[in-house]
């Protein structure tokens, strides 16, 4: 496993989805490159941070009252 | 032995439920599509139109929610499409894992601003431009997988896609998120 090839993986390692053999070849790369290391922790705090970031978005009480209204309706 | 009543009149009491469980989702869904606070409501007014019209598929049961969900998401999709703005960033196609433009981020790890400066209004600032550059879809699928924390299969569920198509884009958003930001992030180091 080379940097190209952690690369295009790691999403896939992430979620669980590789083969045992592609796992242990991915931490075995991790083992000695500090640049994929430094990948997967900016992927990780970029998660987090988008997580903590987040504004709860409302519907507007006009769209849910429209909404309701339809509901209501009889056909 | 009393009649049952008609299925539009349990798809309407099982809509009106569903609008009050999962009302702010499903607009903070059509919002993350379109990122226009006007045409996100008209995808969901319209989403639920549609569901009611489709009174016959509605199960009224745990994937109601789901349900909705993916017809708020096609709403989105056809309202963009009809106002002309998928036009900006065209969804790429999911033969290959990376898109060229991801590609010169890979060798720089972010620096490691302090938590204040991490979470703060420019960070914020940086992170909605970010958001901005992802295709509609990489948007909600990261936004669904990674910040909502849904299961990849049920995002899958939603949109209509492979779980392995989701993860391609997941995938690409996050590398472009990655790139985005560490613009903003080594400015401040």
């Amino acid at each position: 496993m080379n940097c190209d090839g952690f690369y295009e993986r790691i999403t896939d390692h992430q979620e669980g989805v590789l083969s045992t053999d592609d796992c242990s070849a991915i931490e075995a790369h991790l083992k000695h490159c500090q640049e994929c290391n430094g990948l997967r922790s900016d992927l990780e705090a970029l998660a987090k941070l988008c997580r903590e970031a987040k504004e709860k978005a409302e519907m507007p009480p006009a769209v849910r009252a429209r909404i309701e209204s339809l509901l209501q309706q009889e056909s | 032995m009393s009649t049952p009543p008609p299925v539009e009149s349990v798809a309407r009491q099982a809509l009106s439920q569903a609008l009050i469980q999962h009302g702010d989702r499903l607009y903070s869904l059509a919002l993350r599509v379109t990122r226009d606070p006007d045409m996100a409501a008209d995808a969901v007014q319209e989403a639920f139109a549609t569901a009611l019209q489709r009174a016959a598929d509605f199960r009224g049961d745990s994937a109601a929610g789901t349900w909705l969900h993916r017809i708020v998401y096609t709403k989105s999709i056809d309202l963009l499409r009809r106002r002309g703005r998928d036009a900006v960033l065209p969804e790429e196609d999911v033969s290959g894992i990376a898109s060229e433009d991801d590609r010169p981020s890979r060798g720089a790890a972010w620096a490691r601003p302090p938590d204040e400066i991490l979470y703060g209004r420019e960070t914020r600032a940086a992170l909605a431009k970010a958001m901005e550059a992802l295709t509609p879809l990489q948007r909600v699928v990261f936004e669904m997988r990674d910040v909502e924390e849904r299961a990849t299969d049920e995002v899958a569920e939603i949109l209509g896609l492979p779980a392995g198509t989701v993860r391609v884009h997941l995938h690409r958003a996050r590398l472009r998120l990655r790139a985005q930001l560490g613009t903003h992030f080594r400015g401040m180091s």
